[in-house]
């Protein structure tokens, strides 16, 4: 006998596999919401056990605020138990069915997958946000970078201007001082022998006065060129140019200079210049090394109150090394670290400065190529070494003569200079060497004078009245004269001496000029 | 003792969870968790038995699902004070509210008020209180003003 299941039988097993596969529970109630029926397993959601008849509110949170005629869907609904389910309210006749099915399978896959996609959102929207704060802290830098150019361009300005206003006096100090002691010197040559020797010595009083007043001017001048060179480490506007020069007259002028400050302390001051003699000469950028020179040994000797400072020299192949001993008060190791730094000073010294010097000098000597060292013992002083390349200079008939006022009558010279006392001290130098000078004030009248006449050389003054110095080259330019031009000026920007280049200048003369200077250089573009 | 269904919606990860964990249960945790579905956790305040729905947030997978807001006395539209899309979004939010359930009690919680790069300005703050919403600086971290949150959703209720 075959027996048949019937199509009851089949729909029944089936609901009954689906109650269990999704742990199907249920609760019915009527449209006050009072529990007429339910399922035993409610309970395993962690739902409270019901009680027909009483109002459904005060078992199952989630039904407060609903009604009996209201059909929806929660899916994934936090259940008591923990566990996830989804919840659908089934409106029948006069009652409302509510069916809870499992869903934590599901839940936790779509976990997954909202997780790490709102995670990743959030990745986007922070990146996103970085970029912005880039973007505008960008925009800061650059707005920021502009004020700093043009808080570098006024310092250029000013620097240019101080430059100027210092040199211009000191120009005209220096070369009188030359001028005078030359004639004093040629008179007292001339007729010595005429004279009382009261007279004589008071004459070689003079001369040696007027020295002094040289050297002082030039001490001044490297004290502006500390001020002037600091503002422009950084903007790396410091320009070494080495020529060949004397190293006995570098070290003598050192030592004359710095003697009459040793002698005040009573304090030996000795420079020992090794294997040189007067003819030897080395390519260095000799103002530099003088101020370099004038820094450590005025230190020294500022630092020094019993005993004495030594300066050793000599030259080792290409380099010139040089140790600056004294037995003064010598540098805390503290202090040691930090006296490098600019305007730094030691608070106990008691001595009066910049506290620039330092600063400069070492930079200087390793733009020169060289490197500073310093030791020193508390209380028992302190060395300086440095080395700086020197090669030796070979002469020969391309290095010009340093013999005071070359004569030089042939040769014509316009000078544009609207600086009275310096066009007179200049028109003075040259005149010595018989250089017909012509002189003008402004660029215009430069401009004119070199259309109408033929000379060998133009001397110009770059800030002028009316027309200015580069405006006047330009303008030559631009009218195809070929008449060599020298720029001579106070200034000592770089970005000054870089346009006489770009404009085709034959040389770039800085105040204070020298005129044997001027003639070798008028004399070269002769030829 | 009434009771009554409020539901805290906002954009994900404003820190709806945060609040409601900060307010309920008095805990709170740096770790970012999703929510999927809904929470629903009960808290006695002012008389009153709160049943708070912690709906998952909208995100750009999902919106809203409407049907959880049925029933609520009132809402807490969630921000977060340094994302400034999730203030924005506010104004969608309380739209797809208003469609299901009509004009509810609310108010809203700038959340994450202990951060520093908190984004919104007063001009904001005062287009938000201009619609009659009263606005809570939050921080579900150190509780600022969580307590005020929920004990002005239940006066206004």
């Amino acid at each position: 006998m075959t027996s048949q299941i019937s199509q009851r039988q089949v729909k029944d097993i089936v609901a009954q596999k689906f109650v269990e596969k999704l742990r199907l529970a249920y609760f019915v109630v009527d449209s006050d919401l009072l529990v007429r029926d339910f399922s035993s397993n409610l309970v395993d959601y962690g739902f409270p056990a019901l009680n027909t008849g009483e109002p459904v509110e005060d078992k199952i949170d989630f039904m407060i605020g609903m009604n009996a005629d209201i059909s929806l869907d929660l899916p994934f609904v936090n259940s008591p138990s923990g566990a996830s389910v989804c919840v659908s309210l089934v409106p029948t006749d006069q009652q409302l069915m509510v069916l809870i099915s499992d869903a934590s399978d599901t839940t936790l896959q779509r976990k997954l997958l909202q997780q790490a996609a709102n995670e990743n959102e959030l990745l986007v929207e922070k990146q996103i946000k970085l970029m912005a704060d880039l973007e505008a802290t960008s925009t800061l830098l650059e707005q920021k970078n502009l004020e700093l150019e043009e808080a570098s361009r006024l310092q250029t300005s000013f620097l240019s201007g101080v430059s100027h206003e210092f040199r211009t006096p000191l120009t005209s100090i220096v070369g009188y001082t030359n001028l005078v002691k030359s004639g004093l010197a040629k008179m007292s040559a001339e007729i010595d022998s005429y004279k009382p020797v009261r007279d004589q010595h008071h004459e070689r009083n003079s001369i040696e006065y007027l020295s002094a007043v040289q050297r002082s001017s030039k001490h001044l001048m490297s004290l502006v060129e500390n001020l002037l060179d600091h503002g422009k480490l950084d903007s790396d506007e410091i320009v070494i140019r080495p020529k060949p020069t004397p190293i006995v007259e570098i070290f003598n002028d050192v030592e004359l200079l710095l003697k009459p400050l040793s002698q005040t302390k009573s304090i030996e001051l000795k420079v020992d210049l090794q294997d040189v003699d007067s003819q030897t000469h080395i390519v260095v950028d000799d103002s530099r090394l003088r101020q370099c020179l004038i820094n450590l040994v005025g230190n020294a000797i500022k630092f020094t109150d019993f005993g004495g400072v030594t300066v050793q020299a000599k030259l080792q192949g290409e380099n010139l090394d040089v140790v600056i001993s004294d037995t003064g008060m010598g540098i805390s190791e503290e202090d040691l670290e930090k006296i490098r730094l600019p305007f730094y000073q030691a608070a106990d010294t008691g001595k009066v400065g910049t506290g620039l010097g330092l600063t400069i000098t070492e930079r200087i000597i390793e733009m020169m190529g060289g490197d500073m060292d310093i030791h020193s013992e508390l209380g028992k002083g302190t060395t300086v070494r440095f080395d700086l390349a020197a090669p030796l200079f070979n002469q020969t008939s391309e290095h010009q003569s340093v013999a005071p006022f070359t004569e030089a009558s042939h040769l014509s010279i316009l000078l544009a200079e609207d600086d009275p006392d310096i066009a007179d001290l200049v028109i003075l130098m040259l005149d010595e060497s018989g250089v017909e000078v012509t002189h003008v004030a402004n660029g215009a009248l430069a401009v004119e004078a070199v259309q109408n006449n033929d000379f060998d050389m133009v001397l110009m003054d770059i800030h002028m009245p009316i027309m200015t110095g580069y405006e006047a080259i330009e303008e030559l330019n631009r009218l195809g004269s070929k008449t060599p031009i020298v720029v001579m000026s106070a200034s000592a920007i770089e970005a000054d001496q870089q346009k006489a280049t770009e404009l085709g200048c034959a040389s770039y003369l800085m105040k204070p000029v020298d005129a044997n200077e001027i003639i070798a250089m008028a004399q070269t573009l002769v030829k | 003792m009434i009771k009554k269904k409020v539901c805290m919606v906002g954009d994900f990860s404003v820190g709806k969870t945060s609040l409601t964990q900060k307010f309920v249960n008095n805990v709170f945790s740096e770790k970012y968790l999703t929510t999927i579905g809904v929470k629903i956790d009960t808290v006695e305040i002012d008389q009153m038995k709160l049943i708070v729905w912690d709906v998952a947030g909208r995100d750009s997978l999902s919106p809203i699902n409407a049907s959880y807001l049925v029933g609520a006395a009132g809402v807490v539209l969630v921000a977060d004070g340094t994302r400034d899309s999730t203030v924005a979004a506010l104004e969608e939010i309380w739209a797809t509210v208003e469609q299901r359930i009509g004009t509810v009690p609310c108010v809203v919680a700038l959340n994450k008020a202990d951060l520093e790069d908190w984004s919104v300005d007063d001009s904001t703050i005062t287009k938000l209180t201009d619609r009659g919403w009263d606005v809570f600086k939050t921080s579900a971290k150190d509780g600022t003003q969580v307590e005020s949150l929920f004990h002005a959703l239940v006066d206004k209720i």
